[in-house]
């Protein structure tokens, strides 16, 4: 927040969104320079006045009460390792250090320097309520101080800050306040305010400085304030201007514009590591250089560990993981017991790790060789690969190479050219195949290096044309309608001084998915027993088209709407089934293709097998057909040995055992069908599909849709309770279903149910 | 070091993410197949006037890329080799006279490679004569003999291509019912969903596809494209590429809606043109029969020993020393904002698209015109439109369900013809992922010597002398020009354990630079530049002892502490302020082997777990 807020004067320029995210981004530049902690002290007044507010106001000390919430909160979520220590005056009781002979009364020091954890937001949350006495927030200030300087001896802090949220309502005696002034100064503390009230009259008047449009007027409106309000904040311009000059005035900020920039978590911020290397080119030209992983996808730093449900404890769970053949048994076998092998083809080739690790590639440690230079067009934007692109300076303090640097990055940027470099991060990594482009700011120039593809990583696909086709080519009016969508619908436009503004831009959007992440965890840490709050209004807006473009682009739209026929297309049920999948479809008039009859093949084999006891795993249709027929178990038995092969098949996930799963089903159908039993074929089914979504079946899913292979109607068998209708319907998923499948039975459909079902 | 160390793991994890991640949206139905079809008559062995290689070879080389390039990047392809107008005769059930099946449909191993490498060059030539032969010519019976092995195939396949490979464009001769006989066994094939294509070769006089050929191929996929009219291959080169170009079916990652806004949608489908390409995992096998083994994972009770089922487990999170714990679908469904689809935000010049805004590969979009209509004509009038007004499309895009949004810059792409009229780029959208803010990293820029003008002079000078040098080493770039040396490293060794090689075949790595040829187009330049910049006892290469504490500015990484052991009271005192995060991981480390704590992990947290557990008792 410190930082945060002290960046404010560079943002005044910025538009209004701009500003609301840019602080994130700003935020990062002074924490990463400065990499070791602070110390900073929450002082809030909890004095009756701060309870006061017009109707229909949130009183201050609710917003201030936010405004510790979200800050507290944006520092737990970070793991952010500054110390916080909250103080409050206003209490009705007293408890500090200082208190003596009734000086520094109803000041409460609430909570000491430390890391803050979910039990200060707690306590943030139920036992911070408004006091029935009024302090000095002079007083307080020097409470604070001493806990500054008691609790922060002996250790080493970057920065030492107290902020001090108050309505300045309350008396003050001023004559100490050079004392303070000067002692602030000499232990380098710095301070910030927080008001219900903006600065400055004349903000006041128009409505709220730089505060955000509207929304953000005065806190007050209409309401001067008081004497002791006024003298208050003479004061706290006179602190402020001693402390930081002219500057002292920008960390005074109001409850509402802190609370707007405080609602977004801090971004993830990690830090950048050095790495050092040397540029060569050929032999004999070498440059020290240094890079820097500049853009990168940020990751959750935390993955989620499994608890217990009961319990919660994470060690009540054990995760084993067992080998086991794919045979009928499912044999187990020790890991001891197993060696690594490839594919190579249709081969599997065994291959231990020793040997693997002997016979890789090895590359010769780190580098950053020029292969050659080329024209940067041609270099494709799509063809950049990786997730990272890495800034390389000159070495440090190394003037020479700084001046050789500067003189690659200039020859290439005015050759319009890059440089193709193998890029080794170091002796353990594969080796790229890159480009390092020239890159000139004002400030500072460097290589921008982007992996480039290999032959292996690319797809030659391609696909038929779309200009001059006839049947797509738009027509004179279709493309003026285009035009003016995109003209309506610009992001980037001029503001009054004729420079182009971004109003959309991504690099400032804080990643949503931690945002949501943290706002989810923060509510459940809270209110364990609430279900999830709904996404915040500001992220969802961020995600969204601007305002003003939107309403641009309503006619344009409509006009594109009317001149383009857009149809959604009714899909046609696919005819591909599984028996052409086979290759036996029965339309090849070929007289040589050796057609097998199946059930010619089931009596064959039966004779062959001699008796079949049970459904094995190698050919199940085979066995349970052999079964139906013998009659030597029930039908109620073959069918619950035949499904369990087939959650046995589905469990391995994958097509071939998907093609067998499908005979069986189909042989399970056909069967049932032919005793006249439906029952136990349109029950299993049914909570097969239950059980689709959980086990991430939908692919086997579409095969059965593809092969019809839906309950047996009453059309079928007489049994039956499902009409001609329904089953037609029930290979249908997603849309309704997913609703529907849910309250009929409480059960996500694990395999022990489905066994036990039969 | 330990956070670029870290970092690289991360990447590692994303590229097995990622492969999760367009697993998923695959969808595998089935297996692609190629046959191919390969003319062996004596027209196909002459060499051609350059007298270097024969249609035959050009073929089988063409062939034998086709199957390394399987085996690297679809192993489960399966591939077929036929010869027609052979002598001899070598079918399933031998029905075929002149037809010889060389390789049945079947995923090509390391054993199939070396049986083309018996094919190439002169001495495949005469290997070839020996084996199969030239004779007479049924173009029927081939074709009857390939859709036999499709359909002796018991695995489900989801496409099915055959290329055609000769030199002659009127194989028959003349005869007429041999025609007819090809032409409804061609049918026959096309109406089981086998795409025909013709890979003509040279032949003198020209390649008249008319003649016969036109009947039997499959009709190009839209009437654009003029597939007959191309010109026969002459090049390996060309052929290799349309073959490559054919030989992949082209699958979509998935299928989107498009939304411009209010009740405009329309559909597109998302390919992936470029993905990193990783060693594939090993396979666990057997060691005593070498068969592979499945692995199951389960969840069961520390005390009772109890199986958990999903139910019984949910997920759990540490902040600021409280766990706090989900369910397995609310952690799904924090992750869900909207439905999947690309949404429009708008448009910006394309300037606005910086070239350091990259985090992921990029990605691809084409209409679908099958699921909504009209699709192809909106896109195509917004492509032209974008690509005359330079402008991108910024858009959100959702991948798949419970996937958080991104924002993707849409950048229009025209389709490009190569000199041989083969497609060099496709037309469509190309999908840039954007960095959010959490993405861009902040460093404290170098500020370089700011330069006198004295010294601007000689800067200018500087900068001339380097110009010379990026002028002697420029080349063309091509981005498929680099092959990856740790996957043909890893290719050519398993290559070698597969077929019991003493040692395996040695690559080129073509990511190395080639020093000494810099070095000579270089001459005296580089020594020109170093006198210019470098002074006399200055050593780039040495690392300079003085310099050592630089590290303090950019980081704080070389900030090694002298190892101080921590007193138990001082960690008391860290766990019950929730300090532990402060100590650095060597020193939470040691701290663990002074209380006796043995920690699996290794990851800071985990060591603060340990910590905190053993310490909170």
């Amino acid at each position: 927040m410190i930082q945060l807020l002290s960046y404010r004067k560079s943002l005044r320029k910025m538009s209004q969104m701009q500003l609301f995210f840019s602080c994130v981004c700003f935020h990062l530049s002074l924490s990463v320079i400065l990499c070791l902690q602070s110390a900073l002290v929450l002082c809030m007044d909890v004095g009756f006045s701060m309870s006061n507010s017009e109707p229909g106001q949130e009183p201050p000390f609710e917003q201030a009460k936010k405004v510790i919430q979200k800050f507290v909160q944006r520092q737990v979520f970070a793991e952010n390792k500054d110390e916080v220590g909250l103080v409050l005056f206003g209490t009705d009781g007293t408890k500090n250090r200082l208190a003596k002979d009734g000086q520094y009364e109803n000041i409460t020091v609430h909570r000491h320097l430390m890391m803050p954890d979910f039990e200060l937001l707690e306590e943030i949350e139920s036992e911070l309520q408004p006091g029935g006495q009024q302090a000095d927030w002079l007083d307080a200030l020097v409470v604070c101080m001493d806990l500054l300087q008691q609790e922060t001896m002996g250790k080493k802090f970057e920065r030492l800050n107290i902020v001090l949220l108050t309505d300045l309502n309350v008396q003050t005696s001023a004559d100490q306040l050079d004392v303070i002034i000067n002692s602030l100064k000499k232990a380098g503390i710095t301070l910030q305010f927080f008001l219900p009230f903006p600065l400055d009259g004349e903000d006041r008047a128009d409505g709220g400085g730089d505060g955000p449009g509207p929304s953000a007027a005065s806190a007050r409106p209409g309401k001067g304030l008081s004497s002791q309000q006024t003298q208050g904040l003479e004061m706290v311009k006179n602190i402020m201007t001693s402390l930081e000059e002219e500057d002292g005035l920008e960390e005074v900020h109001t409850f509402r514009d802190a609370l707007e920039k405080l609602s977004i978590f801090k971004r993830i911020d990690r830090r950048p590591m050095a790495w050092p290397c040397q540029l060569t080119i050929g032999s004999s030209l070498t440059i020290r250089i240094v890079g820097y992983k500049a853009v990168t996808e940020e990751k959750v730093k935390k993955s989620w560990t499994i608890v217990d449900a009961q319990s919660h404890q994470r060690d009540d769970v054990k995760r084993e993981t067992v080998y086991c053949l794919n045979d009928d048994d499912e044999t187990e076998v020790q890991k001891d017991d197993t060696i690594q092998g490839f594919r190579y083809g249709s081969d599997i080739v065994p291959f231990s790790k020793v040997d693997e690790d002997q016979m890789k590639y090895k590359s010769d440690g780190k580098c950053f060789s020029v292969l050659g230079f080329t024209k940067q067009e041609l270099i494709r934007r799509h063809q950049f690969m990786g997730s990272q692109v890495v800034k390389v300076f000159a070495a440090r303090d190394d003037e020479h190479a700084a001046v050789a640097l500067s003189a690659l990055i200039r020859a290439l940027d005015s050759l319009k050219m890059a440089a193709i470099v193998r890029y080794a991060y170091d002796r353990r990594s594969n080796p790229q195949v890159g480009a390092a482009f020239p890159c000139i700011k004002e400030k500072y120039e460097c290589l921008l290096y982007v992996q480039l593809p290999f032959m292996e990583d690319l797809r030659q696909f391609t696909f038929p044309m779309l200009e001059n086709n006839k049947k797509f080519t738009p027509s004179e009016s279709q493309l003026s309608a285009a035009d003016a969508l995109i003209d309506s619908m610009m992001l980037v436009e001029k503001d009054e001084d004729g420079e182009s503004v971004d109003v959309f831009k991504v690099n400032h959007i804080p990643n949503p998915q931690f945002q949501r992440l943290f706002q989810c965890l923060h509510h459940r840490g809270v209110n364990p027993d609430d279900p999830l709050p709904p996404v915040e209004p500001w992220l969802k807006r961020a995600l969204e088209r601007p305002q003003a473009v939107s309403a641009r682009c309503q006619a344009p739209l409509q006009d594109v709407k009317t001149k383009f026929p857009l149809k959604v297309v009714v899909k046609k049920k696919e005819q591909k089934t599984s028996a052409d999948v086979f290759g036996s479809s029965a339309d090849e008039p070929d007289a040589k293709r050796v057609k097998v009859d199946e059930e010619m093949e089931f009596n064959l084999a039966e004779i062959a097998a001699g008796n079949i006891t049970s459904v094995g795993s190698v050919n199940p249709v085979r066995d349970f057909c052999a079964l139906v027929r013998q009659k030597t178990v029930s039908f109620d038995q073959a069918c619950q040995q035949l499904t369990h092969r087939i959650e046995q098949l589905l469990g391995n996930r994958s097509p071939e055992y998907y093609m067998k799963s499908i005979a069986c089903i189909q042989a399970f159908r056909d069967q049932s069908v032919s005793s006249g039993n439906a029952e136990l074929f349109n029950s299993y089914m049914q909570s097969l599909k239950r059980s689709v979504p959980d086990r991430n079946l939908q692919e086997f899913w579409d095969l059965l849709i593809q092969d019809a292979l839906t309950l047996i109607s009453k059309d079928e068998v007489d049994g039956s309770t499902i009409s001609k209708q329904d089953a037609n319907q029930f290979l249908a998923f997603e849309q309704k279903e997913e609703v529907q499948a849910a309250p009929v039975q409480e059960d996500t459909g694990d395999v022990d149910d489905l066994l036990d079902m039969m | 070091m330990a956070e670029w160390r870290q970092y690289y793991q991360n990447e590692d994890d994303e590229v097995e993410e990622d492969e999760e991640d367009s697993g998923g949206d695959y969808k595998i139905s089935g297996r692609d197949s190629l046959v191919f079809l390969v003319d062996a008559s004596k027209e196909m062995f002459i060499k051609s006037e350059d007298g270097e290689t024969s249609n035959f070879d050009m073929t089988m080389q063409c062939v034998r890329s086709v199957y390394t390039s399987k085996i690297i990047s679809s192993d489960k392809d399966l591939v077929a080799l036929v010869f027609y107008g052979t002598e001899q005769s070598k079918n399933p059930r031998n029905s075929f006279k002149h037809v010889y099946v060389y390789h049945d449909l079947d995923s090509p191993g390391s054993q199939r490679v070396l049986d083309i490498d018996k094919l190439l060059g002169e001495k495949g030539a005469q290997f070839a004569e020996k084996t199969i032969g030239s004779g007479e010519t049924s173009l029927g019976e081939a074709l009857w003999c390939c859709s036999n092995l499709y359909s002796d195939i018991k695995l489900r396949l989801s496409h099915k291509r055959l290329m055609i490979f000769t030199c002659r464009d009127d194989p028959h001769g003349g005869d007429g019912a041999k025609d007819r006989q090809a032409r409804t066994k061609a049918a026959d094939l096309k109406e089981t969903g086998v795409v025909i294509d013709l890979m003509h070769l040279t032949k003198p006089g020209g390649f008249d596809v008319s003649l016969f050929f036109c009947d039997i191929v499959s009709p190009p996929e839209d009437e654009s494209e003029l597939g007959l009219q191309i010109e026969p291959c002459r090049k390996l080169e060309d052929l290799q590429k349309r073959v490559r170009a054919k030989e992949l079916k082209k699958r979509s990652q998935s299928r989107l809606t498009f939304s411009l806004g209010e009740g405009v949608n329309l559909a597109v489908g998302v390919y992936v043109l470029a993905r990193t390409a990783t060693k594939p995992s090993a396979v666990k096998l057997h060691r005593d029969t070498n068969e592979p083994v499945r692995t199951k994972t389960r969840y069961f009770h520390a005390h009772n020993g109890g199986i958990l089922l999903p139910n019984d487990m949910k997920r759990a999170q540490v902040y600021g020393k409280k766990q706090i714990v989900m369910e397995k679908d609310e952690v799904d469904e924090i992750k869900k904002f909207d439905d999947p689809g690309l949404v429009l935000m708008g448009f910006k010049p394309m300037d606005r698209l910086k070239l350091h805004h990259h985090i992921r590969p990029a990605l691809f979009i084409y209409p679908e015109e099958e699921q909504i209509s009209g699709s192809s004509c909106v896109f195509t009038a917004l492509l032209l439109k974008c690509s005359e007004k330079n402008v991108f499309a910024l858009c959100r895009y959702i991948p798949r369900r419970n996937t958080p949004p991104r924002f993707v810059a849409l950048v229009p792409q025209r389709e490009e013809l190569d000199q041989s009229q083969t497609q060099a780029t496709p037309p469509g959208f190309n999908v840039i992922f954007l960095p959010f803010a959490d993405d861009i990293r902040t460093l404290d820029a170098h500020v370089g010597p700011t330069a006198s003008d004295e010294q601007v002079d000689k800067m200018k000078e500087i900068v001339d002398k380097m110009k010379e040098i990026v002028h002697k080493l420029r080349f063309k770039y091509k981005s498929d020009a680099f092959e990856n040396p740790v996957l043909q490293q890893h290719y050519r060794n398993l290559e070698a354990l597969a077929l019991n090689m003493l040692e395996p075949e040695p690559i080129e790595d073509l990511t190395m630079p080639k020093v000494q040829m810099m070095d000579a187009r270089l001459g005296p330049l580089a020594q020109e530049f170093k006198d210019l910049v470098y002074p006399p006892d200055y050593n780039p290469e040495g690392k300079p002892a003085a310099k050592r504490k630089t590290a303090e500015s950019g980081g704080g990484a070389a900030e090694k502490k002298p190892k101080a052991e921590i007193s138990e009271e001082e960690l008391k005192n860290h766990v019950a302020n929730g300090t532990l995060g402060k100590l650095t991981v060597p020193v939470l480390k040691d701290a663990c082997k002074q209380f006796g704590i043995r920690t699996t992990g290794t990851k800071k947290q985990e060591l603060i777990d340990a910590l905190t557990m053993q310490l909170s008792k």
